[in-house]
């Protein structure tokens, strides 16, 4: 296809192929999330030719791949993406780990225009412009964009109680999910949310990772920064300290003050109004129990 | 060396956010946040950081944490110094 438009966590993302352009294929994860293409928040050209980052582009953020194997993380590629600055435009530049060619692409985005550019180079006839990496690359920068924020957590929704449970790799996000979505609660997700604050409260979205997700969102009134315990114990966080907490839990490229700056602005005021918690729990049904008792 | 007549300024490698009567403070190494070094300011050590502007000297300010609150001056200026010293990498001192 020529063009198609993306509807992820409220976001219109539009893809359309320049006229020398390739063909366009989302990956078989994105196809629920297709729309209409009426406005796009974003509208991202596609090209197919390669794109040299400009002389005297300064280099603000650099990605290793991160595999992790049994339990163990490894660095196997040091070049896997990065962002670069040239006066007010930003640039994105990535290889695909995980892709049967060898390809690169450069993303030209700035923060205030919604209209983005994006060369791959050494695709075949047709490409998934929204290959990973680039899928959480743009969705984390149209949440810079907007003052939102995206996380490390699992999110659920029982009985209309949005709860999300939040931590870094193994802290027990899948499990936390599995015991809510054993007691028949519905699961938004188990890894990484998406949370918007739409004017009459805070929602919680999923991005597609898994083939079989569908959109899925809700809107929640706690938070959890979740650790393995040998009991069930809830400890109210407050003020700074709950900022604190939920922000090392973010994802962030922690580049600029800008930017650092606008996460931090945005999960104080949703820490004014959503309470926060840390949550050391057993991995069973008594932890649900906990939560519903505190309700 | 750092006196009563030093004036303190607050460094720029550093970004703030007041929420309630706290602050927290992300600092900023070559451009990346260091979120392993995030500071959070009660609201004593928000007062003070606040009085930090760069025109202050910390008797100014040793004064105006005697006022705001009800201590003696000899505790603010333990408060202050220690404030400083615990700070000192996101400080300049003139």
């Amino acid at each position: 296809m020529r063009n198609f438009n993306l509807n992820i966590a409220g976001y219109n993302i539009g893809f359309e192929a320049s006229a020398n352009g390739p063909e366009l294929k989302p990956a078989a994860r994105f196809l629920r999330n297709i729309k209409p293409n009426n406005s796009s928040d974003i509208l991202i050209r596609v090209h197919s030719e390669p794109f040299n980052l400009p002389k005297g582009a300064e280099r603000v953020f650099r990605a290793p791949y991160v595999e992790v194997i049994n339990g163990i993380q490894f660095n196997n590629e040091t070049n896997f993406w990065s962002v670069w600055k040239y006066r007010s435009e930003l640039y994105i530049w990535t290889i695909f780990p995980l892709s049967f060619s060898e390809k690169n692409a450069v993303l030209k985005f700035s923060l205030t225009s919604m209209e983005w550019d994006l060369w791959i180079y050494g695709a075949r006839d047709e490409m998934d412009p929204f290959e990973y990496p680039l899928d959480g690359l743009i969705l984390y920068y149209l949440t810079v964009i907007n003052g939102d924020i995206m996380i490390h957590a699992s999110g659920v929704n029982n009985a209309g109680h949005g709860y999300i449970f939040s931590g870094v790799s193994g802290k027990g996000k899948s499990t936390m999910a599995k015991l809510w979505d054993d007691s028949g609660a519905k699961v938004i997700h188990d890894d990484r949310l998406i949370l918007r604050n739409s004017g009459n409260g805070y929602r919680m979205f999923n991005t597609p990772v898994y083939n079989d997700d569908e959109p899925r969102e809700s809107p929640f009134s706690k938070i959890f920064i979740i650790e393995h315990g040998r009991e069930n114990m809830l400890v109210p966080l407050k003020g700074a300290n709950a900022v604190t907490q939920v922000m090392a839990n973010c994802i962030q490229h922690n580049w600029g003050a800008d930017i650092i700056a606008r996460l931090l602005g945005s999960i104080s005021i949703m820490c004014g109004t959503i309470p926060a918690s840390k949550l050391f729990f057993k991995p069973d049904r008594s932890v649900i129990d906990l939560i519903l008792d505190n309700e | 060396m750092t006196g009563l007549n030093s004036i303190l300024s607050q460094s720029t490698t550093i970004v703030t956010r007041k929420t309630g009567n706290e602050y927290v403070l992300v600092p900023i190494t070559n451009n990346i946040a260091d979120m392993n070094s995030v500071y959070t300011l009660n609201e004593t050590g928000a007062f003070i950081w606040e009085l930090i502007d760069g025109k202050r000297s910390i008797e100014e300010i040793i004064i105006k944490l005697t006022n705001e609150y009800d201590i003696d001056k000899q505790n603010a200026e333990s408060d202050v110094f220690t404030f400083i010293e615990n700070m000192s990498k996101y400080l300049i001192i003139r």
